[in-house]
């Protein structure tokens, strides 16, 4: 992957999109429970009390840390602005804190969700914001199927947590 | 909303798929910057990026004055979830696991 982001007052940022046929309520309880985040973020739980100013984690404990950061503003079911450090890696490590926010706006019987992964570094390794067309595609094909994506990858860590399949 | 058959569509054209690949290499530009590596009419290109947008696969967002786009590759992503993971990567996974076996026999060999 080359430079996938855009340079907007010296920062990059990247922003993903999709459409869910979902309620707000249900689309903010897949992102914030942790064993339905884990069924489209590889395997991975995220662990928080969602409070302003609150921290959380994204690990499997003694195998893997994933992410950190602080919820900077948790406006239920519409809006969660978080910061961001990534972990799996020292060449991500090296990029520091970023900032992922998450807007929900229903469409009809549906809704928008958007993700904004910005303040990163001109230059980013693009691993940091890479994983999220993965993320949310599973995210869209868990809340509107049931079923849990399979594809090579999607589940890596999944057996480190004894999380069932 | 089931919109796999507007991707498919959107993705059937090269123009449509050149932009896509200079948004990949360089996102949030702007329809100045992306027409410049085109031979065709501004209005050409907008039309092109309005079916793009309309795919989900550019958003884009207001910058002071400008106009930026993004490429959105969720919908690409749904696509491989849905319809090349299973027909490709059993293939995939076979010849990369081949890829591995013969580069190791020839480090082996140096």
């Amino acid at each position: 992957m080359s430079d996938p982001y855009a340079v907007v007052d010296g920062t990059a940022m990247a922003v993903f999109e999709t459409y869910i046929k979902t309620t707000p309520e249900r689309l903010w309880e897949a992102i914030t429970d942790p064993e339905m985040r884990a069924k489209y973020s590889f395997g991975v739980e995220v662990r928080s009390d969602w409070t302003p100013g609150s921290s959380y984690e994204s690990s499997v404990p003694g195998v893997v840390d994933i992410a950190a950061g602080e919820n900077v503003e948790v406006d239920p079911p519409s809006r969660l602005v978080q910061t961001f450090t990534a972990l799996w890696s020292d060449d991500v490590k090296a990029v520091g804190e970023s900032r992922v926010t998450w807007e929900i706006e229903p469409v009809g019987s549906s809704c928008r969700l958007t993700v904004t992964h910005d303040h990163l570094p001109a230059g980013a390794h693009g691993e940091v914001y890479g994983g999220w067309p993965m993320i949310l595609a599973g995210l869209k094909t868990l809340l509107e199927t049931g079923e849990n994506l399979d594809t090579p990858g999607s589940l890596m860590y999944a057996d480190a947590t004894g999380w069932e399949r | 909303m089931d919109d796999v058959d507007e991707v498919f569509k959107a993705l059937a054209d090269p123009t449509r798929r050149r932009l896509l690949d200079e948004l990949f290499a360089r996102d949030g530009q702007t329809l100045t910057e992306l027409e410049e590596g085109l031979p065709m009419t501004r209005f050409g290109v907008m039309k092109h990026l309005r079916i793009l947008e309309e795919a989900g696969l550019i958003t884009t967002r207001r910058a002071g004055r400008k106009k930026l786009h993004f490429l959105n590759a969720v919908p690409i992503r749904l696509i491989h979830d849905r319809w090349v993971s299973k027909y490709a990567e059993p293939w995939a996974a076979g010849l990369s696991g081949l890829k591995r076996h013969l580069e190791s026999e020839e480090d082996e060999d140096e």
